[in-house]
């Protein structure tokens, strides 16, 4: 396909990347590609300058600190997470769902920030790292500044972020001593789009003393169930209670219905997600 | 840094040649491959990166070619299906989607012998479960997928015909 005739520029280091995003109103960073191809191919957007930010050094690593919080590089691919030992040593669920995104010409490209970037409703990693407890960091001319991962998904297509600035890492705290992750969809065919999902974080201590419950494709962005997770604080960590807590899914979520799942479909579907990724998240923490 | 413009010179070097051309930052990597080298093995079905047909492996990396502008390749190693054969010899994937009646229409057959090419060098000895996720970027129209993995097994090591055949007669049962 014939795409519309577009600037493209290879910067050598981030901050000639925020430079130049700065100082050109049509410029938009270029990563894995993976959607923003398309997007291109489409016209649905308009671009007149692509800063290729795919192979920056300073974008491309991942660090485990001494506390077992895990930093991410906005370029660094789903396959390179899937496969890097520093992110199986503490998130595993990390490099479980990576690997499981599309197919694998997709995961060689396609980038971690990318996925949070676009903030499309279907996509893996969103709802795993407002449940994680994730911080962006985000850079621009100006400085840093970080932003809760709860607080950057703001809607279709739409995240926290600001013209001229560009997310550069993402922080994920240790999974606590006793506590464990989940994360299940129910999707329309094997590590396709995603119909409704759920991920989760506990801290099991004899009752579940933390909890993270978060729901997507029930709305535009990933959100925490905040019933669910106050009716879970303190309680058991019992299957009948998972089971009672995700009752209280209700009336309070309203997805949309498409060709794939009605709105009354889709939140049933949602308790069913929240409960087993409570559960595995439970399960999880008892394992260590 | 790359200079800012809508035409670049890249250099890329594909199947062991190296390659120097201008080319519009808008061209995708498969057209650049296609219409400006020539190299027409490597196939466009869907251009949306869905369907796999222009799968090439690009610095070790299986990855589509219509997901990919030119410049983004400026500097790359990247293999193609006109590098598998050696001197008009097939390789012995090729051979064995052939003895295996691994293709009908042709269309996918590029694609999946890159994707079989690149599975087996990440994992030599793949389970059929393995191969199916393995190939799963790759669509075959005529859902030909039973001859297409057991061409594949038939060249894993440690995984012989016998085998690949007895695990296709389970899936027919």
């Amino acid at each position: 396909m014939l795409l519309k005739s577009v600037n493209y520029v290879r910067p050598e280091s981030v901050t000639e990347a925020l430079d130049i995003l700065s100082s050109n109103e049509g410029a938009a960073p270029l990563a894995g590609g993976q959607s923003l191809t398309n997007v291109l191919k489409h016209r649905v957007a308009s671009v007149d300058l692509l800063v290729d930010i795919s192979a920056l050094s300073e974008l491309r690593a991942i660090t485990r600190a001494g506390d077992g919080s895990l930093e991410v590089g906005a370029c660094v691919t789903y396959d390179e997470i899937d496969h890097s030992p520093d992110v199986r040593a503490g998130h595993v669920i990390l490099a479980r769902e990576a690997s499981h995104i599309e197919d694998q010409q997709i995961r060689n490209r396609g980038t971690i920030g990318g996925n949070c970037c676009l903030s499309d409703p279907t996509n893996n990693l969103p709802p795993l790292l407002v449940a994680l407890d994730a911080t962006m960091n985000i850079r621009a001319v100006g400085g840093t500044r970080h932003v809760a991962a709860e607080d950057f998904f703001k809607g279709y297509f739409l995240t926290a972020l600001e013209p001229g600035e560009l997310l550069v890492s993402i922080t994920i705290p240790p999974i606590p001593v006793g506590g464990g992750a989940g994360y299940v969809s129910l999707s329309v065919a094997t590590d396709s789009k995603t119909i409704v999902r759920a991920a989760a974080r506990v801290r099991v201590d004899g009752v579940i003393e933390e909890v993270r419950v978060v729901l997507a494709r029930v709305a535009s962005v990933p959100i925490r169930h905040h019933a669910m997770e106050e009716a879970l604080r303190g309680v058991a960590p019992t299957a009948e209670l998972v089971r009672a807590a995700a009752e209280l899914i209700g009336s309070d979520v309203e997805p949309i219905s498409d060709g794939h799942g009605s709105s009354e479909y889709r939140r049933e579907m949602a308790r069913v997600v929240a409960r087993r990724a409570v559960l595995a998240a439970i399960e999880e923490g008892g394992r260590k | 840094m790359t200079e800012q413009g809508t035409t670049h010179v890249i250099e890329v070097t594909i199947n062991g040649r190296l390659y120097s051309r201008t080319v519009e930052a808008r061209q995708l990597l498969v057209h650049f491959l296609r219409d400006t080298l020539d190299l027409t093995g490597t196939h466009i079905g869907c251009d949306t990166g869905s369907c796999g047909a222009c799968s090439i492996i690009l610095n070790g990396k299986l990855v589509k070619s219509c997901m990919m502008l030119a410049p983004q390749a400026d500097g790359a190693v990247i293999e193609t299906v006109e590098g598998l054969a050696n001197d008009g010899e097939l390789n012995p994937l090729q051979e064995s989607f052939s003895r295996n009646h691994g293709l009908q229409c042709g269309y996918c057959t590029p694609g999946m012998l890159m994707a079989g090419t690149y599975l087996l060098r990440e994992n030599p000895n793949p389970t059929e479960e393995e191969i199916r996720r393995g190939i799963k970027g790759n669509i075959c129209r005529c859902t030909g997928y039973v001859n297409i993995v057991r061409s594949i097994m038939d060249v894993a090591g440690g995984h012989g015909s016998e085998q690949a055949d007895g695990i296709v007669g389970e899936e027919q049962r």
